[in-house]
């Protein structure tokens, strides 16, 4: 079956099991008249045997019909609504006061204007994790204290970064973390597998691991000297993995004009998910980017077999500076 | 809040409908409304273009495969929308995916040519 979702303050959509679909109103000066049972030519010539008058009705007639096109699901409501209240460790006092708000599944399915599997993927996405029986995000700070428990266990330890097992990380750190949490941080930052004996382990996701790191870093300044920044990050992240300004796409902005050059944090989930509002926004943060900077701010606007550079055509203008092509507002930005 | 499409529980699939599509309105000869009224007479020449005879007019028209087809919703228990409430469905009665399209001007059917004499 199919669900239309939407709160009295939002466009209506319509959703399959895996499917969101934009729902508009479409009007025709033409009048459309439904006729049950009606024949159509090839059925008639079928039935050879009647030369009978068949009598039929029209059901209903109308001058509209709603129409559906596939859209993005609109999933930035998701993380708004889990960030109402991050989890912040079974130590906080917080989860044990009434007022905490907290969304189970049905509550999102019926809160987020895209279809159950977009859903449970984007929960996945942004690794939320389901705590008696809600679904929580981690508060930044406690997520950081659970990923350097790890990260200095596989330090003392020696082990290979793609070879993190996992009961030995519940046995030395459960005494401090609860097991499903330091088990949640291992498949957020990790992928997950099982070797011939069928125990378990963990590859850790070095480009991840050094983004965290990056974020915990960025979020104390309005921004930092480049190189700065760049030594202290290196030294920051574990032993034997590199830090590399690629892996933060999305997350951080490199400001090259600027003398010393800067960099300071920008997440693509802070900003606005419709297309206008988000060129919007872009473009008044910046004036004139490249193509390779804004790539990680728009890339996920792209419709189904849309590319960047259609986007870029449709809503912006490329002029060349300095030899380099760069995209700007179409209109004047306030 | 949410709504939902269901399928009508109808044996043998869903019914198909036809769609007639006009240029214009039809209206009612006499005033009243179109309810009960006679619309007009379908017919099919041997090539299958669909003809219509409403009134005294005749409407050559031409079958037409929809590329979206269309699905027919019935609305069903409305309840006051709330957490608790019963939330509202809508049925699926049947598809369309044809369409008889009359958009050329429509013909005055002459019955009686006097002579000229």
């Amino acid at each position: 079956s199919l669900v239309i979702r939407g709160e009295k303050d939002e466009q209506a959509v319509l959703c399959s099991k895996d499917k969101t679909y934009d729902m508009k109103i479409a009007d025709t000066s033409n009048m459309l008249l439904f006729i049950p049972g009606c024949k159509t030519p090839e059925e008639l010539n079928a039935d050879q045997a009647s030369c009978d008058i068949i009598h039929s009705q029209v059901a209903g007639f109308s001058n509209n019909y709603w129409e559906l096109r596939r859209c993005r699901p609109k999933l930035k409501k998701l993380r708004k609504l889990l960030m109402e209240d991050p989890y912040e460790g079974p130590d906080s006092r917080k989860d044990q006061t009434l007022t905490s708000s907290k969304y189970t599944t049905e509550d999102l399915l019926s809160l987020i204007q895209a279809s159950e599997e977009e859903i449970l993927h984007q929960l996945h996405v942004i690794d939320a994790c389901k705590i008696e029986g809600y679904w929580r995000v981690l508060e930044f700070d406690y997520e950081m204290k659970l990923l350097n428990h790890v990260t200095q266990l596989i330090d003392s330890e020696s082990w290979s970064l793609s070879k993190v097992p996992l009961r030995t990380c519940l046995e030395e750190l459960g005494s401090l973390e609860p097991r499903e949490m330091i088990e949640h941080i291992l498949l957020s930052y990790g992928r997950k597998y099982i070797d011939d004996a069928g125990e378990v382990y963990f590859e850790m996701h070095e480009d991840k691991i050094c983004r965290a790191i990056a974020q915990m870093l960025l979020q104390n300044a309005v921004k930092f000297n480049l190189s700065e920044f760049q030594e202290v990050w290196q030294q920051s992240v574990p032993e034997g993995m590199t830090a590399r300004l690629d892996q933060l796409k999305g997350l951080a902005l490199v400001d090259k004009t600027s003398r010393p050059e800067t960099i300071f944090l920008l997440k693509v989930e802070d900003l606005p998910e419709d297309n206008q509002e988000r060129f919007n926004s872009l473009f008044s943060i910046r004036e004139k980017w490249t193509e390779v900077d804004i790539t990680p701010y728009i890339q996920d606007l792209c419709a189904e077999k849309q590319t960047v550079g259609a986007l870029l055509t449709k809503y912006a203008r490329s002029s060349m500076q300095n030899g380099v092509k760069v995209y700007n507002s179409r209109r004047p930005i306030s | 809040e949410a709504a939902f499409l269901i399928r009508s529980e109808g044996a043998g699939g869903l019914a198909q409908w036809v769609l007639v599509e006009l240029q214009g309105e039809v209206v009612p000869r006499q005033s009243g409304g179109l309810a009960g009224s006679l619309l007009g007479d379908l017919h099919y020449t041997c090539k299958g273009v669909p003809v219509l005879i409403v009134g005294h007019h005749i409407l050559y028209g031409k079958v037409v495969q929809l590329e979206k087809p269309f699905a027919v919703l019935v609305k069903q228990g409305a309840g006051e929308p709330g957490p608790a409430g019963p939330h509202t469905h809508y049925t699926v009665t049947a598809l369309i995916k044809t369409k008889l399209l009359f958009k050329t001007r429509p013909k005055p059917i002459i019955t009686h040519v006097p002579k000229k004499v």
